[in-house]
């Protein structure tokens, strides 16, 4: 091994140790910080799919969904304030901070919804409704916004939750029963399946 | 380590730290699909929800659904008009910027109007001072109104509900059609007015629709002609019992009716206001307020048969002859008031022509004593010659009547200017200074109570001396005050002497100029003191008096006063005091005595008459002590300088005056 060799390897060899002690430098920051929103998303893909985007039809999507409507949701599950499923289990585990990781998280995702099979004379029909009753709150058709996410939702979760707020499990949010009261008194029992398949016909 | 292997070794790792840079962007690219996310709906730098106007006119701007229901039940308009809001000033602005409460859409709870105008305003000015455009000047103007408001009795807790103030800015603002300076809104603006105002007056809305005014804006929609604001201010609105407000109120009148402003300060009501105080007439005391007609409408407060009324609320006891007083009488309109006008004509040219010709005789005397002293000649004091002899020349009581006498006339021309150049800043520091316009009032009325006083007492004095002296007094002698053939040829002489073309003449006991200062005071206690005497009591004047010569005696009172403030501190002064002979000043109006040289110098004639008659020695005193004579410098320096401040206030309100 020449002198020159010797010293190519000694330069190599600070570059390594460099890049070596910037790792470390760095790495700490990365390890010590909180978990980010994403990693405690993770947790929620098992039912509402990745990033969100849930699969199993009685289980709402949550992906692009308004960050104010999902902290006041974990809020609610976590002082029990609302009908759950295991929602309250799994929203006590968390504080405002991490709410709020999670609802940024999922809402810079983008909603993928599936193709459901629905009745499209019934979900023209709900369209009507939809635009003469609901259109003011759930803007653009139901897309996701402060009022919540409809288009696309999984219209047996949408079934279960109507039903939750017409047997009283769940409060109505402000103004709402008057409007659902209206849009029954014009169409009838078929008034609420119609919203639901107009909803269920929107996937994105 | 083989150098090619070490070679290597650097070529992958800058491969992997090349990878880890792009491997990412090249995977996600073809992955985003088009279309806003749900961050895109919140303000990156604070983390806030944007909530676009629009999102807030699907329900505020639905035309068909102007009206929702509360919580309660109860009814509540919503509707914003879309056009109105986008093309008023505000036009650019979120909803939020100013209902700043609202964070949910919907709204979670009954929203309430929470606005505050007052912080974004200061602060979007601090922001525009740092790079001023087009709307900078005006913004300054909407802050200093900001101010104006939190001054006013609108901005003052309500007596009703402590947690309110008495109004605020939406409940005047149109808030969502505020218009620019100029704009249709601003027209629209001014003639709602009176309706915004009326929402809380109601009262004084009923009122004002009876009236002129309302009569123009509400039913001709007459933009030009007087709403609420134009009388009361926009935003400095104080209670209307106030003085500020009173104030205001009369200057604003004068915004639109500009000669009757003029014509009411030229009065004595409109005189003591400028001065800032009210308690005379002001415009709505005699025209009403908001009920406020025309002079030929029955249920006008100026109507012939109504206006009595008005007088009486001040001047309990005033009869039917304040009806002709004229209250915006222009001595300046030879065709409505041809009387006014001729007096004013005839004081004004007996003022010109007073002070033309002493200023004149003044200006040539000076150039002629001065060019006498400069060539050696004229009395000069002979310093191998101290003076020890003097000649009496004035009695005890001539000297005390002097003292007072101009004590008190310094007094009157001191309090009387100030009303009439009340629209200086000195007139208003003197008359606070004194105690106000009451005790003003007092003080002049006690000053020519004196001076008519000192006056009367004189004459009588006079008359008194001659009667005493009745059998050998000479009516046109050398010691006689009135004048004779021989003042009018000095007079003619002294001018050929300033132009250097005779000798100074020679005079006798009394000097003509000294006879005219002796005389005008006669002339001037006719004219001020008749017309004073007038003013004195107007409704004791107003029984056997009409009421237009309050109008004449305030004029002539005012003008004969004013030449006398002129000539006695500006033309007597320089007789007896400036002129260089007598430089700095003459004591002996105070001591009474003058040196016998001086004596023989201005009064030859009757200086010579008394040696010849051996009664010169009867005449002759010491010298005055030298306390006595600081005494009578003292005192004479103070009258001075006080008559030259006097000049200097009467000159300074001339120069200054509107009219």
């Amino acid at each position: 091994m020449g002198v020159d060799d010797m010293k190519s390897n000694e330069i190599m060899n600070k570059v390594i140790r460099n890049l070596i002690l910037a790792a470390l430098a760095l790495g700490p920051a990365a390890v010590l910080a909180a978990p980010s929103g994403q990693a405690l998303s993770f947790t929620c893909a098992g039912c509402h799919g990745t990033d969100g985007s849930s699969v199993g039809p009685s289980m709402p999507a949550i992906a692009g969904m308004d960050p104010g409507v999902f902290i006041d949701a974990m809020k609610a599950y976590r002082e029990d304030q609302r009908n759950p499923t295991i929602m309250n289990r799994m929203a006590k585990a968390y504080t405002d901070e991490q709410f709020k990781e999670m609802a940024w998280f999922f809402a810079g995702q983008r909603l993928r919804s599936m193709p459901q099979k629905h009745d499209a004379a019934l979900a023209a029909r709900g369209a009507d409704l939809h635009k003469k009753h609901c259109e003011k709150c759930h803007e653009k058709g139901g897309r996701p916004g402060d009022a919540g996410t409809l288009a696309g939702q999984w219209m047996p979760y949408l079934e279960y939750t109507l039903g939750d707020f017409l047997d009283g499990k769940r409060e109505w949010p402000r103004k709402m029963k008057r409007k659902v009261d209206a849009a029954v008194a014009e169409e009838g029992k078929n008034a609420l399946p119609a919203l639901i398949h107009y909803y269920g016909s929107q996937h994105q | 380590m083989p150098s090619s292997i070490a070679i290597t070794r650097v070529a992958c790792l800058w491969a992997v730290l090349f990878s880890l840079f792009i491997m990412p962007a090249a995977y996600a690219a073809p992955e985003e699909p088009a279309g806003e996310l749900m961050i895109h709906s919140y303000d990156p730098e604070t983390g806030k929800r944007i909530i676009p106007n629009e999102r807030c006119l699907t329900c505020h701007g639905d035309e068909k659904e102007k009206t929702d229901v509360r919580d309660d039940g109860s009814k509540v308009k919503i509707f914003v008009h879309r056009k109105e809001i986008e093309a008023s000033v505000h036009g650019k602005l979120r909803c939020n910027d100013c209902h700043s409460t609202i964070d949910r859409v919907p709204h979670r709870k009954a929203p309430e109007v929470i606005v505050g105008c007052i912080d974004c305003h200061k602060e979007t000015l601090e922001k525009r001072k740092k790079e001023p455009d087009g709307k900078t000047e005006r913004l300054k103007i909407v802050n200093e109104q900001v101010g104006n408001y939190m001054q006013s009795i609108h901005a003052q807790p309500s007596k009703l509900d402590q947690s309110r103030t008495n109004a605020t800015c939406y409940d005047c603002h149109e808030a969502h059609n505020v218009g620019e300076l100029g704009s249709i809104q601003r027209d629209e603006k001014r003639l709602k007015n009176p309706e915004v105002c009326g929402r809380c007056h109601e009262k004084q809305l009923k009122a004002y629709r009876t009236s002129d005014h309302g009569k123009a804006v509400l039913e001709k929609a007459d933009s030009k002609s007087a709403v609420c604001s134009d009388c009361h201010t926009t935003h400095a609105i104080d209670a209307p019992e106030t003085d500020k407000a009173k104030r205001a109120i009369t200057k604003n009148c004068g915004d639109c009716h500009k000669d009757a402003q003029r014509t009411y300060f030229a009065s004595y009501h409109g005189q003591v206001h400028r001065l800032g105080y009210t308690n005379t007439a002001k415009c709505h005391d005699c025209h009403g307020s908001h009920e406020i007609k025309g002079p030929k409408d029955p249920t006008s407060e100026i109507h012939a048969n109504n206006r009595l009324e008005n007088c009486k609320n001040c001047h309990k006891d005033a009869n039917e002859n304040f009806l002709t007083f004229w209250p915006h009488g222009d001595a300046n309109d030879s065709e409505k008031y041809p009387g006014l006008w001729t007096f004013k004509i005839f004081m004004q040219t007996l003022i010109f022509g007073v002070m033309a010709f002493f200023w004149v005789h003044v200006l040539l005397w000076l150039y002629r004593e001065v060019k006498d002293r400069m060539e050696g000649k004229g009395f000069i004091e002979d310093l191998d010659k101290p003076d020890v002899v003097y000649f009496r020349r004035f009695p005890l009581v001539w000297r005390w009547i002097h003292g007072l006498f101009a004590i008190a006339t310094m007094t009157l021309i001191l309090t009387g200017t100030t009303l009439l150049f009340s629209h200086t800043g000195w007139a208003k520091a003197v008359v606070a200074f004194l105690g106000g316009t009451e005790m003003e009032g007092i003080i002049h009325r006690t000053a020519a109570v004196i001076w008519l006083t000192i006056f009367l007492t004189h004459l009588a004095i006079a008359v008194r001396n001659i009667w005493r002296n009745r059998s050998s007094f000479e009516w046109f002698g050398s010691t006689s005050m009135l004048p004779n053939m021989k003042d009018m040829r000095d007079l003619r002489d002294m001018f050929k002497w300033f132009l250097g073309r005779g000798p100074r003449p020679e005079f006798s006991q009394w000097t003509y100029w000294q006879k005219f200062d002796y005389w005008a005071p006669f002339w001037g206690a006719t004219v001020i003191g008749t017309s004073g005497l007038l003013l004195f009591a107007p409704e004791a004047t107003a029984i056997f008096l009409p009421g237009w010569m309050f109008n004449i005696a305030t004029l002539v009172h005012a003008e004969e006063a004013l030449l006398a403030a002129i000539f006695l501190n500006s033309v007597h002064f320089f007789n007896v005091h400036f002129r260089p002979e007598r430089f700095p000043m003459s004591t002996t109006i105070f001591t009474g005595v003058i040196p016998i040289e001086e004596f023989k110098h201005d009064h030859r004639i009757e200086y010579e008459r008394l040696v010849a008659s051996g009664e010169l020695e009867k005449h002759l005193v010491r010298r005055p002590s030298r306390r006595a004579d600081l005494a009578a410098s003292f005192i004479t320096t103070v009258l001075i300088m006080t008559g030259l401040a006097l000049l200097t206030l009467v000159l300074i309100g001339l120069m200054t005056s509107p009219n």
